[in-house]
């Protein structure tokens, strides 16, 4: 009955509320801008701007996207593998200071960009004296 | 090289590697607790060699198409391109950007990429589409394996 044993393997798999096990760690730069928005830059070759989730809850900025790609023609052996896509999860704490209504991505040739701009709360300000 | 990937994400052996990397983290060690992508600078390529033409994948994260350069001389297919910072040289009287963190790398690189058989080099074609650059070359005629029928 291999209906039914294609069956089971679907139930026994957990639910994907997340990535896989093996998910790949994207690189990252993140870097602060002189006016104190704060940049991430991530490489997710292979994601198409559907496939990624880009979530911020309790303080922890969670990345996630499918980088995987459709197997290629049976015709087709692999002669030399350097990648395979896969999917992307990576986690970050953001700071305080960072806005969350106003954090913004973006997505080209592979590269997704998280802009947190910093909140004006968090912006230094002088306090007169009255 | 040693990569396969059961479809469909299915992993039989999920939850050995989950218990694995439980006994890592109680011994200290961090092995295989994170995977990475691509290798900085340095990109790493696919060779899938089919009935009628060969396919060259290469990770080029970032990259646009001004910043890449194909160039075919016989069997030998190279592939040179510029990396960038994410960010531009600040403009005059601004000051720089501060990085907490940097893992992309940057900077120039080759690679050298020799084919196992001839392809026609007029029919190469190459596309560039999520940061990864697909560049398709076709054999000739002669070479790819030709039907007959017994008459």
């Amino acid at each position: 009955m291999p209906e039914n044993k294609n069956k089971v393997n679907v139930n026994v798999e957990p639910a994907r509320v997340s990535v896989g096990e093996d998910a790949y760690t994207p690189l990252v730069d993140i870097y602060e801008n002189a006016d104190g928005t704060t940049v991430l830059v991530a490489e997710v070759p292979g994601a198409k701007q559907e496939s990624i989730d880009i979530r911020v809850d309790k303080g922890v900025l969670t990345l996630m996207a499918d980088g995987r790609r459709p197997e290629p023609d049976e015709s087709f052996s692999r002669t030399y593998t350097g990648f395979v896509g896969g999917e992307y999860f990576r986690a970050f704490a953001i700071s305080d200071e960072v806005d969350r209504d106003a954090i913004q991505a973006s997505l080209q040739d592979g590269l997704l960009v998280i802009t947190l701009p910093r909140a004006a709360a968090a912006k230094t300000r002088k306090i007169e004296i009255s | 090289m040693a990569t396969f990937r059961w479809p469909n994400g299915w992993d039989p052996l999920a939850g050995f590697r989950t218990m694995q990397r439980e006994l890592e983290k109680l011994s200290g060690r961090t092995v295989g607790a994170a995977r990475g992508i691509g290798g900085g600078v340095y990109p790493p390529v696919n060779v899938l060699i089919g009935l009628g033409e060969i396919i060259v994948e290469c990770e080029v994260a970032g990259m646009n198409r001004d910043e890449l350069d194909l160039s075919i001389t016989g069997e030998t297919l190279k592939i040179t391109g510029t990396k960038k910072p994410a960010t531009q040289e600040p403009a005059e009287g601004e000051s720089a950007c501060r990085y907490h963190r940097r893992e992309r790398g940057m900077g120039d690189f080759s690679r050298t990429i020799v084919l196992p058989e001839k392809v026609d080099a007029d029919r190469i074609s190459a596309s560039l589409e999520t940061g990864i650059l697909t560049i398709r070359l076709p054999k000739f005629e002669t070479v790819a394996p030709r039907h007959i029928e017994v008459s």
